[in-house]
């Protein structure tokens, strides 16, 4: 029965910082072949999350919702009303997106997701989060100096664009749709879909067109 | 709890790392972790807040040191021991004495692959009517309690206007502690220069989604 008591769990942890290997990969190692031998994991189904979120999920998912939802006004409009149903319209429904919030940039507003009390992210949408989304310095900037955050991204943004920060505290999770670039009208799904990168879809990246990597 | 974890609007954190990282994984044993907390046998018990609240609770120093899927799998290991699935002595010998019978059995790979296509809702049904009406001005309350809360530090004692509500949903300050209970859920939007010094003439908003215990009328 779990203790559900703070103190223990303080306790529990001063002493496993004590007894295991300190180095990541040793403790891994550790910790893995005990609940090997103590059949609290199944080797098998370790291997199944690592192949889905390795080769599977990942940002690909999001980038192709996105892009129909700049060709398909009435897509957009069901994205926006109801994330979870829209996404389900591909299949990609799932692990942590059972509450999924579309938040859409326009020309006057920029949106922006944190997670400032642990690392809430739209999995089953997005893959896992990248590194930066994870680390101490966004989560404590991301509210407070949302365009000097920005800025670092190579985001800048006049102040007649509002920027929305979303802090994902409960089990809504938040899917950021920008803006469709300029000049791509009358391109398919697919292709606009490689011009719909993961940071855009967390608010860390504007602008999309296609000429800005040249620029 | 008044914890590191609480890190919005902290400062002297310096510029963001890693900005240009395109990777699920950087290193083998960081997919091991990951697999491991995903896979695990459990307890019935042990919600998706008992497992924040155990990781909030990690020395304050690895908090903010230790690698993030490093943190999954010792958070993991912490409700373990907690449990009753896996004793200290072992973790020193590195050696099973024992075989537990946990509540919930390890996933199979078949589960593990049905699991990641269940968008798991959250929402409850609560039978008292939501206290607090669209476009309502709201303060959030100054003590986040010493359990887990969802409510961030840098929102206490502020003022906000009612968003969205969600109908009810999980409270995870009961949730974390052995106790499923619903409440009205909504998404409360404040203006930064009511939660910042430095944001004085910024029309920017920051939006978090609070529970109704979370608030009181303003």
């Amino acid at each position: 029965m779990a203790s559900f008591d703070s103190k223990t769990i303080s306790h529990i942890h001063h002493e496993l910082h004590s007894h295991l290997p300190s180095e990541p990969a040793l403790r891994t190692r550790a910790l893995e072949s005990l609940l090997a031998e103590k059949k609290l994991i199944d080797p098998a189904a370790v291997d199944a999350w690592i192949e889905m979120y390795r080769d599977e999920i990942g940002p690909k998912r999001g980038a192709a919702v996105v892009a129909r939802a700049w060709r398909d006004p009435a897509f957009k409009a069901r994205l926006l009303a109801d994330g979870t149903a829209a996404i389900d319209e591909f299949g990609f429904a799932g692990h942590a997106t059972g509450h999924l919030q579309a938040v859409e940039n326009t020309a006057d507003v920029h949106n922006l997701v944190v997670c400032t009390l642990c690392s809430c992210y739209p999995f089953s949408i997005l893959g896992l989060s990248p590194s930066w989304y994870k680390s101490n310095e966004y989560r404590a900037r991301a509210v407070r100096d949302p365009r000097g955050a920005l800025e670092e991204f190579g985001v800048k943004l006049d102040h007649r664009t509002q920027v929305r920060v979303w802090d994902s505290t409960s089990e809504r999770r938040y899917l950021v749709v920008p803006e469709r670039p300029k000049g791509v009208e009358d391109w398919d799904e697919e292709a606009l879909a490689k011009l719909v990168t993961r940071n855009s879809m967390i608010g860390a990246e504007r602008d999309l067109s296609p000429a800005r990597a040249t620029a | 709890m008044d914890g590191v974890h609480d890190l919005g609007g902290r400062e002297g954190f310096g510029p963001i790392v890693d900005k240009a990282d395109d990777k699920p994984f950087h290193a083998d044993w960081e997919m091991r972790a990951f697999g491991m907390k995903q896979a695990s046998a459990a307890a019935k018990s042990w919600t998706i807040d008992w497992f924040r609240h155990c990781r909030e609770l990690t020395d304050p120093v690895d908090y903010l040191t230790r690698p993030y899927f490093d943190q999954w799998l010792t958070t993991l290991a912490a409700q373990m021991v907690d449990e009753g699935y896996l004793s200290l002595d072992e973790i020193k010998s590195g050696a099973a004495t024992f075989a537990p019978k946990p509540g919930l059995p390890p996933q199979t790979a078949e589960a593990a692959r049905a699991a990641v296509r269940n968008p798991r809702s959250f929402a409850v049904n609560v039978n008292a009517p939501p206290r607090f009406a669209l476009g309502a001005t709201v303060r959030c309350r100054l003590d986040g309690g010493s359990g887990h809360t969802r409510l961030p530090g840098y929102v206490r004692g502020r003022a906000g206007v009612i968003h969205a509500h969600h109908g009810g949903h999980i409270l995870p300050d009961a949730s974390a502690h052995g106790e499923e209970r619903g409440e009205h859920l909504y998404t409360v939007s404040f203006a930064s220069p009511d939660l910042w010094p430095e944001a004085r003439g910024s029309a920017d908003r920051v939006f978090v989604d609070l529970w109704e215990s979370y608030l009181e009328s303003a």
